[in-house]
């Protein structure tokens, strides 16, 4: 059923660190740099938001903590416990927050030494999973990290459709093409399939070392306020269209559990967004897929119903996801390229694309005047961008989706 | 240096759901549950049924045949695995329809050897004195 809030909300502020491999300071003191940029961008002060919401693994600091030195009066916050995924689910929460009238205007940030502190893909001393409840009947077989524990679906979705550690590259290559045209990307180097394949073993068959995301100490920051209060604020509104999870799989535990394991958590989301949205996959011009590996956007375009099951590399190898051609996906280079920010740097670069004032290497981007060169060093705004969606991902197991619209 | 720090990997800690479960193992069984009021059988142990939250359930000894789900190879070996690695972890299929998580023992756990849905069977690891973990070999 089309969602009643459809474009009465905005994002209206968008913010980040720079994406480095040791910060060297707090994830308190990153968190207020991403906040103050968004709140500059929106044309806010620091004392306009009255609302926070942050997601984080025991790794961030807590909203009330940075209201002290944001000298801000809360009338709402939560910190939740979440890693992928929640980007798009806590947008979904602002807009509930506002409309329940407990705040008006509510920054979302997620702050995270996700190198030089807590490794997502640690397997050391740095792991970031304490063992408890399942992970008593997986980790004695050394399971350690989610590279790992996500792979299961895909070895078997690999088997099953004849998918190659080529068509992974692919997703790769493309993605390094995009972030070779991000002054802010962590790695701009545009790469080979051939860079990919002769990279080290991770997990094996489903991820090379360039398969995998870049762990990066950042802090970023979205707002969220109303339609109707965007109008008076400093950027072109961008418009909450839909938004939709947390989901999950039936039996979200155990994931391997129900099903086909190769049918991740987009295949119940998906059919929900594009109802609540009132739109189909014509309508979107940029998709922000999340690419913790190269595997996760095979499987996502295929639950999200971008391709059938099985064409996901199909999809990638068509060339459609890459900057110039119809549907471009992450365009800042994303996770693998930009920058592991657990998926709010995908949805920042879907605002920006709907602003049509992309930071790339365009002399005059900030006016947006864009030279659509998509060479390396050059241009990644993409033409006439009308709507976005964001495919949020967890685990095979839980997702979530959120489109956009100028 | 003790026993278990030679042995260096995770130990399963038994906690109440799972207790009888490792209870078994030890015995080299290898036993899941099911539910008496809809007939669901799960894996990994639990108070509740998955399907419809009954507390009506009974303990039963598995076949210990299986197939090979999925799996992968892991070259990023996590603690005490370091002299193992590249090793595969793997979902087995049960015949009675739960899968679970395990260790390939056997074979050389190379792409070539890990054909997916061949047949497996259970076998039982004592690594230490009082702790066994339940792996697959194949058939
Ligand atoms: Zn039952």
């Amino acid at each position: 059923m089309e969602s009643a809030l459809k474009d009465k909300y905005s994002i209206v502020g968008i913010g980040e660190t720079d994406y480095t491999r040791g910060s060297g300071r707090s994830t308190r003191a990153l968190a207020i740099e991403a906040i103050r940029n968004a709140v500059t961008d929106a044309g806010l002060k620091m004392q306009d938001i009255d609302g926070m919401l942050s997601y984080h693994g025991g790794d961030s600091v807590n909203s009330s903590t940075l209201a002290y030195d944001m000298g801000a009066q809360l009338n709402f916050y939560m910190d939740c416990s979440g890693g992928g995924s929640s980007t798009e689910a806590l947008i979904g929460l602002a807009i509930g927050a506002i409309e329940a009238g407990m705040c008006e205007t509510v920054a979302i940030f997620r702050s995270m030494n996700g190198y030089s502190q807590v490794r997502i893909g640690g397997t050391g001393s740095r792991a970031s999973t304490p063992v408890s409840g399942p992970g008593l009947m997986t980790r004695p077989y050394g399971l350690a990290s989610a590279v790992q524990s996500f792979a299961f679906s895909f070895t078997r979705h690999m088997m099953e459709y004849g998918v190659t550690s080529e068509d992974l590259a692919r997703v790769k290559v493309a993605h390094s093409n995009h972030a070779s045209n991000n002054p802010k990307a962590l790695m701009k180097q545009r790469v080979t399939v051939d860079d990919v394949v002769n990279s080290r073993w991770i997990v094996r068959p489903c991820a090379h070392l360039l398969d995998c995301c870049l762990e990066t100490d950042n802090a970023t920051c979205i707002i969220v306020t109303s339609a109707e209060r965007a109008k008076d604020l400093k950027q072109q509104p961008v418009y909450i269209r839909a938004v939709q999870g947390r989901g999950t799989k039936p039996g979200g535990d155990f994931h391997y559990q129900h099903g086909p394991i190769s049918r991740v958590a987009g295949h119940y989301v998906g059919p929900r967004i594009f109802d609540l949205a009132d739109l189909s996959h014509d309508d979107i011009d940029v998709t922000g897929c999340y690419d913790a590996f190269t595997y996760t956007v095979v499987l996502q375009f295929e639950a999200y119903g971008f391709c059938k099951e099985g064409e996901g590399k199909d999809y990638i190898k068509s060339g459609i996801v890459n900057l110039g051609d119809k549907r471009p996906n992450n365009t800042s280079g994303g996770h693998l390229c930009e920058a592991y920010t657990h998926g709010m740097n995908m949805v920042i670069e879907n605002t920006r694309q709907l602003r049509g004032i992309v930071d790339d290497y365009c002399p005059d981007w900030q006016n947006g005047n864009h030279t659509y060169d998509y060479s390396e060093g050059g241009c990644r705004q993409v033409r006439n961008v009308n709507t976005t969606m964001n495919m949020g991902w967890a685990s095979p197991a839980t997702g979530s989706a959120l489109i956009l619209r100028r | 240096m003790t026993q278990e720090q030679e042995y260096g990997k995770m130990i399963p800690e038994p906690v109440p759901e799972t207790a009888y479960f490792w209870e078994k193992v030890r015995e080299h069984e290898l036993w899941i549950q099911k539910c008496t009021d809809c007939d669901h059988v799960f894996h990994y142990p639990r108070f509740h049924c998955p399907k419809c939250t009954s507390s009506n359930l009974d303990w039963f000894q598995a076949s210990g045949k299986g197939t090979l789900y999925t799996y992968m190879i892991n070259h990023r070996p996590a603690p005490g695995f370091q002299d193992e690695a590249p090793y595969a972890i793997a979902v087995v299929q049960l015949e009675e329809g739960p899968r679970m998580m395990t260790n390939i023992v056997g074979i050389e756990n190379t792409p070539e050897n890990l054909v997916l849905d061949m047949a497996l069977e259970v076998t039982f690891d004592d690594v230490l004195p009082d702790v066994t973990i339940p792996k697959w070999k194949p058939a």
